[in-house]
């Protein structure tokens, strides 16, 4: 099927059928997912699927619909309920489509050599991973393997003139396993996700930090209740960061519903947090050469030392602040309207190794896990499940489990006193080890 | 490991309702065909005819190289959302979304593909792709297939595609503007409508062959307070599988008000404590806790890989003598309620654990037969592009005798919680935690003053030890339960208390 003239065609009789502006989205799909247990295969499941999102606008009135069915009269149908809708919706004069017809280069987005791959390696190397998290003689059982990839191409039209399409390829493998001792069990996991099959790490390396994660947290020792310093290890400072990226969201600031709305270009934080979101990475899972409705992706500087320097829009938040769109529409799919999301995230490193952090902590917990949902973007307050390591005197003491964090979000964003020099830039959410001077931590 | 989370709301009287449209069982069979006959748009020609002998030649292919069991499955949904932030239509959404997977099961192992194009070609294909693991298993011939019946337990008076769109966006401005009358210091109103139908065929190798449709609804409405110095989004749903007349029993005023009373009730809240303290929990909403905490790990898929929390548990005392918890999939109109599960099971009334005793756990085919236990009918998938399975229906704590006010006045001191954001689990440590949304202090057996939301974590056999108090006011909520994939549930409780949970608060 050629997508690119369907995609076309589509727009046409949109504005046929009664629509005064409309744009088509189609995508398609092609998964795997292997899964394996005890040495054994578990699951192998395959499929290619497309479907098609239509956004029309009758005056400044807007309608959505979908499908999966792209037979003529299926998707004429699917069209003429958007129009209906639409003409039951209420004006918004914020209701525009995008007529910028820039494309970013972002590069190598693309594997053809993954579907390539015989399907036997893959499930070898989902087996031998399992075996591989499993050599330690403290993992007692397998909680299973995986490897996954997925292609997906898409096509985005309006009648604005945009047509727009681009391929991306992702691939994943994974295991998690279980530690017990006495009545103890702990779970550890680790995966790694890729563009490209052959920048996969080595089976070795997940493996061991599956391993590791199970087994380091045994024989934890309950803390009492007290205010410490806090280092954020780079795999849970999301469960720091994530609020600040809804707060950042352009249509929640409108709305008034975030912790951030009056702080544009004003210090919020410490001056050691610098946040960046950016769309135009090469080889990357988050990367992208134009957003979901069809804007150039950028590179956005959101937060400098500390200063909130820019929020994140589509099309349609940013016409109503007044300003262009950041190239953050984001799209769960061609069966939902466009959003707002970011890219590939990270935070600047600072200057300190994680060793150097530890050894100036006289008394502190270094976090590996953190449960529940963060920073309230609404409240801007904070509480969480955490377990870790306790700190004393510079050095770590012994495993903790089954305490709490919490605090204000300003009041942990101002504590940030250390930066790590050290980030994963693979991960689509990337930060260094960093350390808060004091948050509250409950225990017994 | 993966984390499994519910969002969970308040919803009370849930179940007097409930029981009440439940006396309209004997109507249905006559109401789900009026349903089935006003299939919308192109979607009667949309593969969901697809006769017997075609389904029968699909599971042939897939036993072809061997397998122990294997099942199509066809699906359509048509579902609306009409979206209303700011007292402005923020969208209206139309979708139709078909497919088909075909499965195939041998020994410990699966094949599943599926296609969104139901024809018999594609489905041909897919057995192919899906009969992979079956390479060297043992062979099965399949039972024909023949129309299978099963009860239902939802009822229809006023069929959702026979609703015009104008009524839909009645509903919502109606609950927008009760919204803003309740105080001037709501800001702002979020409504979210959803409702859905969902056609099913299933047909398997054991000779089973469902056809069915559930309507379900799920209104949302969200108030967000601001009073200048602090802000509070507060939340309350509904859902039942239901006609438009759900709007009749619980009007979208009942639900916004309810939202609006958390969003201003909270502006006062102060900072919680943080450290062990007991913890009140009032009826309704607060099952999520056991959905997460005990429901999850109960759930057959970890017992059968011999890692669960309750792994060699079966028959022994796990919990206090006072907590009997059940699965229900039966609950008339229920958002858990199925009828049959998406392998073609009947939904039963399941005890999970009586008197503290571990009594059985939630299975899909695969794990009953790996575990050689019992089909429960909690074999359930989000859609055709997912394997069927263990999931929780409507899952809580059977009623107790003590009587709630008495509950919280033998309370000295703790937190009283009114309603949780939501939880997850680790279904394999049985460690969990959960947010409120909205609690109280309790000081000398009273409710006092809000605290900001906290934090409570604690691992799941602790919590059903040391439940020590359980209310004769069994309320339900709703919630979605992601697991992988996500799944429309209810959970329910009397007033519990339980003693020495975590509170994560910022006060020292």
């Amino acid at each position: 099927m050629d997508y690119i003239e369907l995609a076309e065609k589509l727009v046409k009789k949109s504005i046929s059928l009664g629509a005064d502006a409309a744009e088509v989205f189609l995508e398609t799909n092609r998964n795997l997912s292997i899964g394996v247990l005890k040495s054994e295969i578990e699951t192998i499941e395959e499929a290619s699927s497309h479907g098609a999102g239509f956004r029309v606008f009758v005056g400044n009135k807007m309608g959505f619909s979908h499908c999966n069915d792209l037979s003529d009269r299926s998707l004429e149908d699917t069209v003429s309920r958007a129009i209906a809708f639409a003409k039951l919706s209420s004006p918004d004069e914020n209701n525009v489509l995008t007529d910028d017809i820039g494309v970013t280069a972002a590069k190598d987005l693309y594997d053809k050599s993954i579907a390539a791959e015989p399907m036997e390696k893959k499930i070898r190397m989902a087996l031998d991973l399992e075996k591989l998290a499993m050599k330690d003689p403290r993992i007692t059982k397998s909680a299973g393997a995986g490897y996954g990839e997925g292609e997906s191409e898409v096509f985005i039209a309006n009648s604005n003139g945009i047509l727009k399409s681009y391929k991306s390829s992702g691939c994943s493998l994974g295991v998690s396993v279980v530690a017990e001792k006495g009545d103890q069990k702990n779970t550890g996991s680790e995966y790694c996700s890729r563009v490209f099959f052959k920048d996969l790490v080595s089976l070795e390396g997940i493996a061991a930090l599956a391993s590791q994660r199970a087994w380091e947290l045994l024989d934890p020792v309950m803390i009492n209740t007290q205010k410490a310093s806090v280092l954020f290890d780079p795999d849970v400072a999301r469960s720091l960061l994530g609020g600040i990226i809804t707060a950042v969201n352009g249509e929640r600031v409108l709305q008034g519903a975030s912790f951030l709305k009056d702080h544009l270009n004003k210090q919020f934080a410490s001056s050691l947090l610098s946040i960046t979101d950016d769309g135009t990475k090469q080889k990357s899972l988050g990367s992208a050469p134009f957003d979901g409705e069809g804007v150039p992706t950028m590179k956005n500087i959101l937060v400098q030392n500390g200063i909130l320097k820019s929020f994140i829009y589509n099309t349609k938040t940013a016409k109503r602040a007044g300003v262009r769109s950041t190239g953050n529409a984001s799209r769960g799919g061609f069966s939902s309207l466009p959003g707002i999301g970011t890219h590939n995230i990270y935070l600047e490193p600072g200057k300190h190794t994680g060793k150097e952090i530890i050894a100036a902590t006289k008394k502190g917990l270094l976090l590996k896990e953190v449960t529940g949902y963060g920073i309230d973007a609404v409240s801007g307050n904070f509480s969480g499940g955490a377990s870790g390591f306790w700190i004393l005197n510079g050095e770590i003491a012994f495993p903790v489990k089954g305490v709490t964090i919490a605090g204000k979000a300003f009041d942990i964003l101002n504590g940030i006193d250390m930066m790590g020099n050290d980030i994963d830039m693979n991960r689509t959410f990337a930060a260094p080890i960093f350390r808060v001077a004091e948050m509250q931590i409950g225990g017994k | 490991m993966e984390k499994q989370t519910v969002r969970d709301i308040p919803r009370r009287k849930f179940l007097e309702m409930s029981m009440k449209s439940g006396l309209l069982i004997a109507a249905t069979p006559a109401l789900m065909s009026r349903l089935v006959s006003c299939r919308e748009g192109v979607n009667a020609s949309s593969g969901m005819d697809m006769d017997k002998e075609t389904l029968s030649k699909i599971i042939t292919k897939a036993l072809e190289k061997g397998g122990d069991f294997a099942d199509v499955y066809l699906e359509n949904r048509i579902s609306r959302q009409i979206v209303m932030e700011e007292s402005i239509f923020k969208s209206g959404l139309y979708g139709i979304s078909q497919g088909a997977g075909v499965r195939v099961i041998s020994g410990n192992k699966t094949g599943y593909a599926y296609t969104d194009e139901i024809t018999e070609e594609k489905l041909m294909r897919a057995a192919e792709v899906a009969s992979y693991v079956a390479h060297n298993g043992n062979k099965t011939i399949p039972v024909n297939i023949s129309e299978t019946s099963c009860p239902s337990f939802v009822t229809v008076k006023q069929p959702l595609c026979e609703i015009a769109d104008e009524k839909r966006i009645d509903i919502i401005k109606r609950a927008d503007q009760a919204v803003k009358d309740y105080d001037p210091r709501i800001r702002m109103a979020m409504v979210d409508y959803n409702d859905e139908i969902r056609g099913r065929v299933i047909a398997t190798s054991e000779g089973i062959y469902l056809r069915d449709e559930l309507p379900l609804l799920f209104f949302i409405v969200q108030a967000m307070s601001d009073d200048g110095k602090t802000r509070h989004m507060a939340r309350e749903r509904i859902s039942y599988h239901s006609g438009f007349e759900m709007f009749e029993k619980v009007t979208p005023e009942t639900v916004a008000r309810n939202a609006a009373r958390e969003a201003i009730a909270m502006l006062a809240a102060e900072d919680a404590p943080a450290g062990i303290m007991d913890v009140v929990m009032q009826n309704g909403w607060g099952g999520v806790l056991v959905h997460e905490a005990v429901g999850h790990p109960l759930e057959a898929d970890n017992i059968a890989k011999e890692i669960g929390t309750f792994t060699g548990k079966l028959g022994k005392k796990v919990a206090s003598d006072c907590f009997t918890m059940v699965d229900d999939g039966t609950l008339p109109g229920f958002r858990g309620t199925i009828n049959h599960d998406d392998e073609g099971t009947e939904a039963k009334r399941n005890i999970l654990i009586e008197n503290g005793v571990l009594k059985g756990f939630m299975t899909d085919i695969l794990s009953a037969k790996q575990l050689s236990m019992e089909r429960t009918g909690n074999g359930r998938r989000e859609s055709f592009r997912y394997i069927p399975i263990p999931r929780m229906t409507n899952t809580f704590i059977d009623a107790g005798k003590d009587k709630p006010e008495d509950i919280l006045s033998s309370t000295k001191k703790g937190i009283y919680v009114q309603s949780l954001s939501g939880g997850s689990v680790n279904p394999v440590t049985g460690v969990f935690n959960f947010t409120c949304r909205e609690a109280y202090m309790i000081e000398n057996g009273k409710k006092t003053k809000p605290i900001k939301g906290a934090t409570l974590i604690g691992s799941c056999m602790d919590i059903i030890s040391n439940i020590d108090a359980v209310g004769n006011d069994l309320d339900f909520g709703v919630g979605i339960c992601g697991k992988g994939q996500a799944a429309e549930v209810s959970a329910g409780q009397p007033t519990v208390r339980i003693r020495g949970i975590n509170v994560g608060g910022s006060k020292g």
